[in-house]
């Protein structure tokens, strides 16, 4: 495993809706090695989305910093921020979150828009990562024309597509059957191993944890404990009995 | 994999288009019934400016106030004494002066007809509005030739005549006196387009008519110079056998025109109501469509797109909508006008006829709806900027 490249400080983050205060967040501490896979579990309301969301800048924290591959990310303004994260982040929704007007293959090509990139590299980024995906005989299909699996493969195309170092997925296969889930988490765990990415993975579901080299738990706006990549089988176990 | 080296850089550029067309054509109901209601709009709009423009037209080029017209004061048609007119072109303040002697005729057998004018040559150009700028060497060439005529270009289309030909006709007016013609030129194209203009000294011969004449046109330096000028020509025949009316050209038009200017007020009125409401209900259905694509915007944000490229989407889409549709319907009435006017459909307006919709008002319209759309998308595109990314997780557990 290589050196930490993902450095959490101490984050605190505290929502305000009208005159409550939510303390999401209430101290975290946190690394990740280069092309870690890590999956971060824990009931409803702990805090993880808010954590994700705070790594991958795409809120600022209260108090404390994010650092990544030398860059704090906290301390970004908005639009270096935006900036930042169409380079080097790459976002899996539980529900797609694909553009329904869109086919696959522009779903897909989407954040390469972003890039100075003519339109023939963009074709072929776009079709190198739909083959990963397996979804090269789906590129003309709209979202709505495929089913749950399958627009998943598309949203995670998608976040492959410029070739990040960190790839997000919150709660990836919570909208899905179990079968198909596996499907999807093999289809993680092939590119966490084959394009070495680093894969942070916010679940409840203890099997999707499973995938993971790394769990991480949290509770009430903290972390609670690191389990070892060892108590998977475990854990798996238990799910069957 | 391989990945090209990618240069962040953010240019608005075709590889958008893309984007931007599928998001036109998502709601198909909603983007058509929009463009519809924009086209009724800027049909309704392109009438009104029409007609208000016609009517502006025609006072503009009637409201010089520098000529004075002097006509008998009861008979109509107008008819005085031409021993008259040296006394009244040397009232002081006149500037030049010109008479008309009023000659109507059939042209053929089918009832064609023309108003002739018999006036002076000399100063043809100077005293009519409208033909400031006919060439000079047709007045040259009237002077030559002593029967000849100057056409309207509408009376030229309609006998399918050429410069150069003779004619005879058949006065309506002074029966039996019937004049020959040749036709030296031909008057520009709107001014004037059914009459013709020939010699006097022909005319007074010709018909023998050497006591009369219909009106006789002054011009005066100023407005105030023109009440003046009038005032002292109707005192100077006031016991006269004859009695003569003066008055600017502009006094009888603008009795006209002020009454007609109310009208164009209160159309110029309802039409800025019409272009609000068309605004509101373009914000309304724009609103909707924010609204809608609220989880999506915050999505694209995630994805890196600034604030300023979804705020420029959402008022790019109903600047389309709007364009489009003025176009559109620009277009239908400029073409409907035409058909109408040429009788190529297959019943007529006849009140449209007198108001054919300019050209450049195409232009009018595709500028006015994507104004509409500019102004109707302002705001619910403002309201974008508040998208934060955060919605896109709002369902996530
Ligand atoms: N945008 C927000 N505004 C206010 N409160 C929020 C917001 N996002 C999350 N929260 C609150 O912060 C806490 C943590 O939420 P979240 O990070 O979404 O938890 P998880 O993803 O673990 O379910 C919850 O109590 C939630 O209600
Ligand atoms: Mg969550």
């Amino acid at each position: 495993m290589s050196e930490p490249i993902i450095f959490v400080d101490d984050l605190h983050k505290v929502y305000r809706t009208g005159s409550v205060l939510v303390r999401a967040l209430r101290g975290i501490d946190f690394e990740m090695a280069a092309g870690e896979f890590v999956s971060l579990m824990g009931p409803s309301g702990s805090g993880k989305s808010t954590l994700l969301n705070l790594i991958a800048g795409l809120d600022k924290p209260t108090s404390g910093r994010v650092t990544i591959g030398g860059q704090v990310i906290s301390d970004m303004d908005e639009a270096t921020v935006a900036r930042w994260r169409s380079a080097h982040v790459g976002f899996v929704f539980q529900f797609y979150h694909l553009i329904p007007v869109l086919t696959a293959y522009e779903n897909v090509e989407l954040p390469l828009l972003l890039f100075n990139m003519s339109a023939a590299q963009r074709r072929q980024q776009v079709l190198t990562v739909l083959e990963l995906v397996s979804l090269s005989h789906r590129l003309t299909h709209r979202p709505g024309q495929l089913s749950g699996g399958e627009q998943q493969r598309v949203g995670i195309a998608r976040a492959l597509v410029t070739d990040p170092m960190l790839i997000v997925a919150d709660e990836p296969t919570g909208d899905l059957d179990t079968h198909t889930s596996d499907e999807i988490l093999d289809l993680m765990q092939a590119v966490h191993e084959s394009l070495e990415k680093t894969i942070l993975l916010v679940t409840h579901d203890p099997r999707a944890a499973g995938r993971a080299q790394r769990r991480v738990q949290m509770d009430s706006g903290r972390l609670s404990v690191e389990t070892e990549a060892l108590q998977i089988d475990n854990c798996k176990l238990q799910i069957e009995n | 994999m391989i990945i090209a080296n990618c240069k962040l850089k953010i240019d608005p550029v075709l590889k958008f288009l893309n984007l931007f067309l599928k998001n036109l054509g998502r709601n198909k109901v909603r983007t058509t019934l929009t463009a519809l209601a924009v086209i009724v709009l800027v049909v309704i709009y392109t009438f009104a400016a029409t007609v208000t423009d016609t009517i502006n037209r025609f006072f503009d080029s009637h409201s010089s106030q520098s000529r004075l017209m002097v006509r008998e004061k009861w008979l109509i048609p107008s008819c005085f004494p031409i021993r008259y007119v040296p006394k009244i072109a040397s009232v002081s303040g006149v500037e030049d002066w010109t008479v008309w002697h009023f000659y109507g005729v059939f042209f053929d057998d089918a009832g064609h007809a023309g108003a002739g004018i018999a006036t002076r040559i000399d100063n043809l150009r100077e005293m009519h509005p409208g033909l400031e700028n006919l060439d000079p060497a047709l007045i040259d060439a009237m002077k030559r030739e002593r029967t000849g005529v100057l056409m309207g270009q509408r009376l030229m289309e309609q006998m399918n005549w050429r410069v150069g030909q003779r004619f005879s006709v058949n006065s309506f007016t002074h029966p039996g006196k019937n004049l020959q013609f040749k036709i030296v030129g031909v008057l520009g194209a709107d001014a004037w387009s059914r009459n013709f203009f020939f010699r006097q000294d022909y005319y007074r011969e010709g018909v023998g008519d050497m006591d009369d004449v219909n009106i006789v046109w002054l011009r005066v330096s100023d407005v105030e110079t023109g009440k003046r000028v009038a005032a002292d020509v109707e005192h100077l025949f006031q016991t006269s056998r004859a009695k003569l009316r003066a008055e600017t050209e502009s006094a009888g038009v603008s009795r006209v025109a002020s009454r007609t200017k109310t009208v164009i007020n209160i159309i110029n009125f309802v039409v800025a109501i019409l272009l609000i409401d068309m605004v509101i209900v373009l914000a309304n259905s724009i609103s909707m469509t924010v609204r809608e694509r609220r989880v999506e915007m915050a999505i694209l944000k995630i994805l890196g797109f600034q604030p300023s490229f979804i705020l420029v989407m959402v008022i790019g889409e109903a600047v389309a909508v709007g364009a489009g549709g003025g176009l559109l319907g620009a277009g239908l009435a400029y073409a409907f006008t035409w058909l109408n006017s040429a009788g190529q459909l297959p019943f007529r307006i006849d009140f449209l006829v007198e108001f054919p919709v300019p050209a450049k008002f195409i232009l009018h319209g595709f500028v006015v709806g994507a104004l509409v759309g500019f102004a109707g998308s302002v705001i619910p595109a403002l309201g974008t900027r508040k998208v934060r990314v955060a919605e896109a997780f709002s369902d996530a557990g």
